[in-house]
């Protein structure tokens, strides 16, 4: 295998090839190919981009309309030994509320054969849940029910763990406890596969990042090297002044503005280097008297920005 | 599988729907001292205008439902799939705690609809029908929950137009209905038939053409109207329904192996 495609990995725990999975006419993903290895690696791409079908589809609740999965050598869809390797944690709310933490996650050990009931108490531990351990999953919040998930998916100690959107709901406390958690997985050997929408998420917890956009391969690579690849795409940026057309006047002087448009109060600038901008933009409104009512970047979706990675 | 389909899937409004079918059970069994002559009639009539008919698939289908396709709707069937868990184990598994529920809930209900009505000796074949078409019936409900997307919109339209309504006039549909099947259990072994079949002498003419007054030892002619020619009474309904329930089963089994786990989102 070819590591010179930074989509593949040398010896992988997950190969994906041709991946193509549809809805009716609804197209999720199209002659996909990537690999995952040991280590942690972000699936990065916006809403509807088909990282949750990829991820469906690498665990086996999706079978490929074209292309194969593999784990470990198997088929997921064909041969339900592989879930012995293998766990996911959804990004749907939905768990068994009838349930307690404890009761749900020793009912997903013993799914795996496990009836040591202090694994279950270990895994709850780790996702800092034992307080709650004995509370009904109904009455958990969005982030409790992630962490509960997440300490199901760790009963088996499996040796892929496919996280979709696993940080949704949590506070910036629990979210730094789950990354680390995550960063220990990858750094035992474990392959961790973790889809995000926001770079700066995936940026801290995978070293590699797979970006899809549409269905498709958009950019694979270390996490460096997409973000560099980002930061160089056009943006654009609203300032609320004033004096707009004065500090529109004075914006198209500066180099690292591309261009720039005037509605009312609104000044519209588009540049490729807003970092630059940023620091420029006090200078220059000072310098003509200009109050800054706002200031916001208007393309902080993502969307823009994966976007121009395909173009 | 069983104890957590036990404690997951059954929660308090299905709960609460099941209590209420097993008072409308037990409302039946009153209802029929509003029938005048024997009682065992007046309780087989009952029996087979409702709770057969009615409470037996309604209760099948809350729990039957619960048990797997609820589940599967809600996405919370995903933990149970990714596991190393056989898909058969999984549908017997549920299948069973479903049957124990439905069982528990009915078979008593039953039994006691018969009692109140005033017809102690048909309570055991009542409450035998009921078990065991609500067996079948769980079965049957957990292969359309993992059929079809929406699978109590097609349960109820198998239920009242499959069964009732086609199976009230062709046969061949009711010999795989547990609805019938089940009716067929409690006509089959409630002691009165057999008293009629005992008391009539040979070559009489068929039931419906018998004109009246009958001496007192044959009111258990109209027990017989029950019966469903081309259907099989008693333990060869039993047999039946157990058939229903293992091609149910099998047919489960199968599905959840190549069943698609599509989620909400994304």
């Amino acid at each position: 295998m070819s590591t010179h495609d930074p989509a593949l990995v040398d010896d992988p725990t997950v190969d994906v090839r041709d991946l193509s999975v549809w809805f009716g006419p609804k197209v999720a993903l199209t002659e996909l190919t990537c690999s995952f290895g040991a280590g942690v690696t972000g699936l990065l791409g916006p809403n509807g981009a088909g990282k949750t079908t990829l991820m469906r589809a690498v665990v086996g609740l999706l079978p490929p309309n074209l292309g194969t999965v593999r784990v470990a050598g198997r088929d997921p869809r064909a041969d339900r030994s592989v879930h012995t390797l293998m766990a996911m944690v959804p990004e749907d709310e939905a768990v068994p509320e009838q349930l307690t933490a404890r009761q749900f996650v020793e009912y997903v050990a013993a799914l795996h054969g496990i009836t040591d009931r202090r694994v279950a108490a270990a895994v709850l531990e780790r996702v800092d849940l034992t307080s709650a351990a004995d509370r009904r999953l109904g009455g958990f919040s969005k982030g409790m029910r992630q962490r509960a998930k997440i300490a199901a998916a760790l009963t088996a100690d499996p040796q892929v763990l496919v996280l979709d959107e696993p940080l949704n709901g949590a506070d910036p406390v629990q979210r730094a406890h789950l990354i680390a958690l995550f960063h220990g997985l990858g750094d035992d050997g474990r392959t961790v596969i973790v889809s995000s929408h926001v770079l700066h998420e995936v940026e801290r917890m995978a070293e590699r990042v797979i970006v899809i956009l549409q269905g498709r391969l958009a950019a694979a690579g270390g996490r460096r090297a997409i973000r560099d690849a980002m930061a160089d795409r056009p943006q654009r940026m609203l300032v609320r002044t004033p004096k707009a057309r004065r500090l529109a006047a004075g914006l198209l002087k500066l180099e690292q503005v591309a261009a720039v448009s005037v509605d009312g109060n609104d000044v519209t600038i588009a540049t490729t280097r807003w970092r630059d901008l940023a620091l420029a933009l006090p200078s220059m409104a000072k310098r003509i008297d200009a109050r800054l009512l706002e200031v916001r970047p208007l393309d902080d979706s993502l969307e823009s920005l994966f976007k121009e990675l395909v173009r | 599988m069983f104890g957590y389909a036990l404690r997951a899937c059954v929660p308090m409004k299905r709960r609460l729907g099941l209590g209420a079918l097993c008072l409308a059970a037990l409302g039946f069994g009153l209802l029929s001292h509003t029938i005048g002559g024997d009682r065992s009639h007046a309780f087989a009539q009952v029996a087979s205008a409702a709770l057969f008919p009615l409470v037996l698939p309604l209760a099948g289908l809350v729990i039957g439902d619960a048990v797997l396709g609820a589940e599967v709707r809600a996405g919370t069937f995903h933990f149970t799939w990714l596991s190393p868990v056989r898909t058969l184990t999984i549908a017997i598994g549920r299948w069973a705690a479903g049957t124990l529920v439905v069982g528990v809930a009915l078979g008593p209900s039953f039994f006691a609809a018969a009692l109140i009505a005033g017809s102690p000796r048909s309570a055991g074949a009542a409450s035998l029908g009921a078990i065991t078409g609500g067996a079948a019936y769980v079965a049957l409900f957990i292969a359309i929950g993992v059929l079809v997307r929406r699978a109590a919109v097609v349960s109820l339209a198998v239920v009242f137009l499959g069964e009732r309504l086609l199976g009230g006039v062709l046969t061949g549909i009711a010999q795989l209905s547990p609805m019938w099947e089940g009716r067929a259990v409690f006509t089959g072994l409630a002691p009165t038939v057999h008293t009629f079949s005992s008391v009539l002498p040979p070559g009489l003419p068929p039931p419906g053409s018998l004109q009246g007054p009958f001496p007192p030892q044959t009111v258990t002619v109209h027990i017989q109207t029950f019966h469903r020619a081309g259907i099989p009474d008693g333990w060869g309904a039993v047999v039946r329904l157990a058939i229903i329930t293992i091609v149910a089963l099998f047919v489960a089994t199968r599905r959840l192996r190549v069943i698609k786990l599509a989620g909400s989102t994304d």
